[in-house]
C-alpha cells in the first residue's frame, strides 16, 4: 500500500482546523453528537462511515450551512463558527460539493473566476468608468482561473458550459473553483462519486497535486476505500452521527467494529 | 374595534379566502404563484352576470343566486382546465424553471383581463338584486344580506374543498403530489389528471369568487388584481398550507377594515405594506406554513 | 413620422426601465414587482422640485435619482434577505404604496389627477443618448465581478455563499443600481409627456418589464433592448390594431414561452467580436 501522504500519524505542528463537540439535531434526529476532530498543517484527514452517517452533516456544520446546536469551530485558532457562510468562506474554508453544484448561466473559467470575485477589491466607479484598475483586475483573474483550470486537467475548456462537461471533469471543475478562493483548508464531499476505477486514480493524483502544490490542509468524505486509504493520515469514521473509531488507515482497516458498522455482523453459516 | 367592523371584516376575509385557497392549491402543487386566477375570477365574474340575467327569467331570489354561483362555478372549471392545457401543461413537461409558470400565468391573465376589456368594453356592470332584503339584524348587529350569504357560500365551499383534500382518493392524490411530483409519478399516479383536479378546484373555488366580487364591488376588467390579496392571505397564513391561507385571509379582511377606519381606504394600502412587512421579516414562514432548509 | 419619433422616444424610456429589470430579475433573479415604483418616484421628484420649488432642472435630475436611491435602500435592504416568493409580494407592496401615497398627498403632487404643466427638457436625442450610456453601465457591470456573483447567486445561492460571495450585498448594490437608473428614467419620462400622474406605474407594468427580459433571452442585454422595441415599440405603431394589441402581445410571449423557454436572444450578445467575426464571414463570401 503507498504510503500516506502528509504527517504520518496524529497531528501535524499546528492544527488548521479545529472541530470540537459538534452536535446538530433535525427535529428528533440527533444527526451530529458530540463530534470533535482535526486537521493539521499539511494534513489530509478523512471521514468515512455508512450513508446517513451524518458526514455532509459536518461538512455544512463546518461552513456554515446549518447552525450549531453545540460546539465550535476554530480555524487558525480562529473561531469561525456562527459566522456567516460567506465569512467563513473568506477566512479560509473552501468546499466542494457531494451533488455538485456548479453555476449554470456561466461558463467554465466564469465559475471559477466567481470564486475569486470576492476578494476583487475594485469598486462600482471603476465599474462605471471602464478604469484600468477593473481591466487589470479582470485579466489577473482570467489569467488565475486559467491556471488553476490547467492544474485540474481542464484546459482549453474555459469557454464551454459547465453542464456539457462530463461528470468527472465537472467534478474537476468544482475543485478549480473552492481553489480560486485560496483556501488554508479545503473540504471536499465525495470528490469521487461517479468515477470510474481510472478517473479515481486519476482524482487521486490530483488531489495529492493540489495539496502539495498550496500546501493545504484536506478534509475529504469517501466512500471509495482507495481514495481515504491512500490518501489520508487519519481518519474518522462516523456511525449515526458520533465519532466509532479515529486512527491510521491501518489502525482503521483492522477496526472490527468499524467493519461491523458498515458491513453488519459475521454470521455464524459464513464462518467454516 | 366593534363588532359590526370585525364582522365585515370576517365577511370580506371570507371572500378572500377563496381567492386564496383557489391561489394556494394550485402553489402547492406546482410550486408558483398562480396570478392567471385573478384572470379566471374576473371572467367568471362576467359570465356569472351572463348567467343571472339569463336566468333572472324563470327564477329569482335564493334559486337565482344558487344558479348564478353554479354557472360561474362551472365556467370557472372550464376556464382552469383551458389555462392548465393551454398555459401550463407544455412547461410542466419541458421541466423549466419554476419562473416560465410564473410569466406564463401573469401573461394569461392580462390576456383574460384584456378580453374581457375587448368584449365588455369598459362599461360599468353590476350584478341585479337579488334579494328584496338587503340587510340583516342579528343580535343587534347590521349585516348586509349579501355579506351573510358570502360567509356562509365561502364556508360551505372551503369546507367542502377540505373534505375533498382530506377524506377523498383525488384528495390524497393531490396532497401527494405537493410534497414530491416526481415520486407521486413514480408511485403509478397520473400526475396529469391530478395537476387538472386541482386546476379544476381552483377554478370552481375561483368562480365562487368572482360572483361574490362581482356583487360587493361593480364589475370592472381589472377587478382580477385582487389576486393579490390571495397571494397576501396565502404569505401570512404560510406558504404551502391551505388552512393557513384560509386564517391569513380572515386576518387580512379584518385588518384591512380596521385600516380603512383608522386611516381611511386611501391610505389603508401603505399601512398593509408596513404590517406586511414587518410580519415577513418576524415570522417569515407564516402562521401555519412549514420552511424547508436546503441542504447542501 | 412625428408620430413614430414619439413611439421611439417612449421605447427608448421603456428600455431603460427594462434595463433595470434585466439587473434584478434577469441577471440576480430577485423578481421585483417595484421597478416600475421607482419610475413614479423619479418623475413626481424632479417634477415636484422644478414645478413648485423652482430647482433648476440639473440639479433635480441628481435629487430625484438620490430620493430614487433613499427608496430602494429602504426597501431592498429588508427585501435582499427574504425568501424568493417573499420579494415579489414585498415590492409589489413597495409599488402600490407609493401609487396610494402619490394619491394621497394631493396638495403636493395633485393626487390622482396628477402633475401636469412640466416643461419639456428632454427629447429623442437625449433621451436615446441615455440608452446609450446606460447600456454601457449595464454591459460594464454584467461584465465584472458584480454580474458574475449575480449570476453565480442567481444561480445557485447556497453555492454562492460557499464560494466566500456576500449575496445579500451583492443583491442590494444591484438593487440599488437600478433603482437609480430607473429612477432617471422617470424623470426623462416626465419632461418628456409633462403630464405624470400616480398609477400609471403599478405592478403590472414592472411584470411586464420582466416579462419583456425573459421574452429578449435569459441572459442577453441585446435581447432585452430588442424584445422592448418588439413589444412595446412595434404594437404602438400599429396602432390601428390597438384594442387587440395587448392580446397580440401576450400571444408572442406565451408562444416563446412554450416553444422557445430561453428566450429570442438566450445568452447572445451583440458585441463587436461578433460583429467583426460576422464582417470576416461575409468578405470570405464574398
Amino acid at each position: 500500500m503507498a504510503a500516506a501522504v502528509g504527517e504520518k500519524g496524529g497531528q501535524g505542528i499546528m492544527s488548521r482546523l479545529e472541530a470540537k463537540h459538534l452536535s446538530k439535531a433535525f427535529g428528533g434526529v440527533q444527526a451530529i453528537d458530540d463530534f470533535s476532530f482535526s486537521v493539521g498543517e499539511r494534513q489530509i484527514v478523512g471521514i468515512i462511515g455508512p450513508n446517513g452517517a451524518g458526514k455532509t452533516t459536518a461538512f455544512n456544520l463546518l461552513t456554515g450551512v446549518y447552525p450549531l446546536d453545540q460546539g465550535q469551530v476554530f480555524l487558525d485558532d480562529e473561531k469561525i463558527s456562527g459566522l456567516p457562510q460567506y465569512q467563513i468562506t473568506q477566512k479560509g474554508l473552501a468546499r466542494t460539493f457531494q451533488n455538485i453544484r456548479l453555476f449554470k448561466g456561466l461558463n467554465v473559467i466564469e465559475n471559477v473566476m466567481t470564486a475569486a470575485d470576492p476578494y476583487s477589491s475594485y469598486n462600482l466607479a471603476d465599474v462605471f468608468l471602464y478604469s484600468g484598475r477593473k481591466r487589470r483586475r479582470e485579466n489577473e483573474v482570467r489569467e488565475m482561473s486559467r491556471s488553476f483550470l490547467a492544474l485540474v486537467g481542464l484546459a482549453g475548456y474555459e469557454e464551454e458550459k459547465p453542464e456539457n462537461l462530463p461528470y468527472g471533469l465537472q467534478r474537476k471543475l468544482e475543485l478549480a473553483r473552492a481553489l480560486a478562493s485560496n483556501p488554508k483548508v479545503l473540504l471536499l464531499d465525495e470528490p469521487a462519486a461517479g468515477l470510474n476505477p481510472s478517473e479515481v486514480q486519476d482524482f487521486i493524483r490530483l488531489i495529492r497535486t493540489v495539496h502539495e502544490k498550496f500546501a493545504l490542509s484536506v478534509l475529504v468524505i469517501e466512500h471509495r476505500m482507495e481514495v481515504i486509504m491512500t490518501l489520508c493520515a487519519n481518519i474518522y469514521v462516523l456511525n449515526f452521527g458520533k465519532l466509532l473509531a479515529s486512527g491510521t488507515p491501518s489502525e482503521i482497516q483492522n477496526n472490527s467494529e468499524v467493519t461491523t458498522a458498515y458491513i453488519g455482523e459475521e454470521d455464524e453459516a459464513c464462518l467454516l | 374595534m366593534s363588532i359590526q367592523q370585525l364582522l365585515n371584516g370576517v365577511s370580506l376575509g371570507s371572500v378572500y379566502a377563496l381567492i386564496a385557497v383557489g391561489f394556494a392549491l394550485v402553489f402547492n402543487i406546482l410550486k408558483f404563484s398562480n396570478f392567471a386566477h385573478g384572470g379566471v375570477m374576473t371572467l367568471t365574474a362576467y359570465i356569472g352576470l351572463a348567467a343571472a340575467l339569463f336566468f333572472s327569467t324563470w327564477l329569482s331570489g335564493l334559486t337565482l343566486f344558487a344558479a348564478t354561483l353554479f354557472s360561474a362555478a362551472l365556467a370557472g372549471a372550464l376556464v382552469g382546465i383551458v389555462l392548465e392545457r393551454m398555459a401550463f401543461r407544455r412547461i410542466r413537461n419541458n421541466n423549466s424553471p419554476v419562473i416560465y409558470y410564473f410569466i406564463s400565468s401573469i401573461t394569461m391573465g392580462i390576456l383574460m383581463e384584456n378580453i374581457v376589456t375587448i368584449f365588455a368594453s369598459s362599461t360599468f356592470y353590476s350584478y341585479p338584486r337579488f334579494f328584496e332584503l338587503t340587510v340583516v339584524n342579528i343580535a343587534h348587529v347590521n349585516i348586509a344580506l349579501t355579506d351573510l350569504l358570502m360567509l356562509v357560500f365561502s364556508s360551505v365551499a372551503l369546507m367542502i374543498l377540505l373534505w375533498v383534500l382530506y377524506r377523498t382518493r383525488i384528495g390524497l392524490a393531490i396532497r401527494a403530489l405537493s410534497f414530491d411530483v416526481n415520486t407521486a409519478n413514480l408511485m403509478g399516479m397520473d400526475s396529469n389528471r391530478v395537476v387538472m383536479a386541482t386546476f379544476i378546484a381552483a377554478g370552481i373555488l375561483g368562480g365562487i369568487a368572482g360572483v361574490f366580487l362581482g356583487i360587493n364591488y361593480t364589475l370592472y376588467p381589472q377587478m382580477g388584481q385582487l389576486i393579490v390579496k390571495g397571494f397576501i392571505a396565502s404569505v401570512i397564513g404560510g406558504l404551502g398550507s391551505i388552512t393557513g391561507a384560509m386564517i391569513g385571509a380572515v386576518l387580512l379582511g379584518v385588518l384591512e377594515v380596521t385600516l380603512i377606519g383608522a386611516v381611511g381606504a386611501g391610505l389603508a394600502p401603505v399601512f398593509v405594506f408596513i404590517v406586511m412587512l414587518v410580519f415577513l421579516l418576524v415570522r417569515p414562514r407564516g402562521i401555519s406554513g412549514v420552511i424547508v432548509q436546503e441542504k447542501a | 413620422m412625428e408620430y413614430i419619433f414619439a413611439v421611439l422616444t417612449f421605447t427608448g424610456i421603456t428600455v431603460i426601465g427594462v434595463l433595470g429589470s434585466y439587473l434584478v430579475t434577469g441577471l440576480t433573479g430577485l423578481f421585483s414587482f417595484g421597478q416600475a415604483a421607482f419610475f413614479s418616484v423619479g418623475a413626481y421628484t424632479s417634477a415636484m422640485l422644478v414645478k413648485n420649488l423652482d430647482v433648476p432642472f440639473l440639479l433635480a435630475v441628481p435629487a430625484a435619482m438620490a430620493v430614487g436611491l433613499l427608496a430602494g435602500f429602504l426597501v431592498g435592504y429588508p427585501t435582499v434577505r427574504l425568501r424568493r416568493d417573499y420579494i415579489s409580494l414585498v415590492t409589489f407592496g413597495f409599488g402600490e404604496a407609493i401609487i396610494a401615497l402619490l394619491n394621497n398627498s394631493a396638495n403636493l403632487t395633485g393626487g390622482a389627477m396628477g402633475l401636469s404643466g412640466i416643461p419639456q427638457y428632454t427629447n429623442f436625442a437625449i433621451v436615446w443618448g441615455s440608452v446609450a450610456i446606460c447600456l454601457a453601465l449595464a454591459v460594464g457591470y454584467k461584465h465584472s465581478k458584480y454580474g458574475r456573483q449575480c449570476l453565480a447567486l442567481r444561480a445557485d445561492e447556497l453555492a454562492a455563499k460557499a464560494m466566500g460571495i456576500n449575496v445579500n450585498r451583492i443583491k442590494l448594490v444591484t438593487f440599488l443600481f437600478a433603482a437609480a437608473m430607473t429612477s432617471y428614467a422617470g424623470v426623462l419620462y416626465a419632461f418628456y409627456t409633462t403630464y405624470v400622474e400616480p398609477g400609471a406605474f403599478g405592478w403590472i407594468v414592472s411584470a411586464e418589464w420582466i416579462i419583456i427580459v425573459f421574452v429578449g433571452g435569459i441572459n442577453s442585454l441585446t435581447g432585452s433592448v430588442f424584445a422592448t422595441l418588439l413589444l412595446t415599440g412595434l404594437p404602438e405603431m400599429l396602432r390601428f390594431a390597438s384594442e387587440w394589441r395587448i392580446a397580440v402581445y401576450c400571444v408572442i410571449v406565451l408562444l416563446i414561452i412554450n416553444y422557445r423557454p430561453i428566450g429570442i436572444f438566450g445568452e447572445f450578445e451583440l458585441t463587436l467580436k461578433w460583429l467583426r467575426q460576422l464582417g470576416k464571414k461575409g468578405v470570405k463570401a464574398s
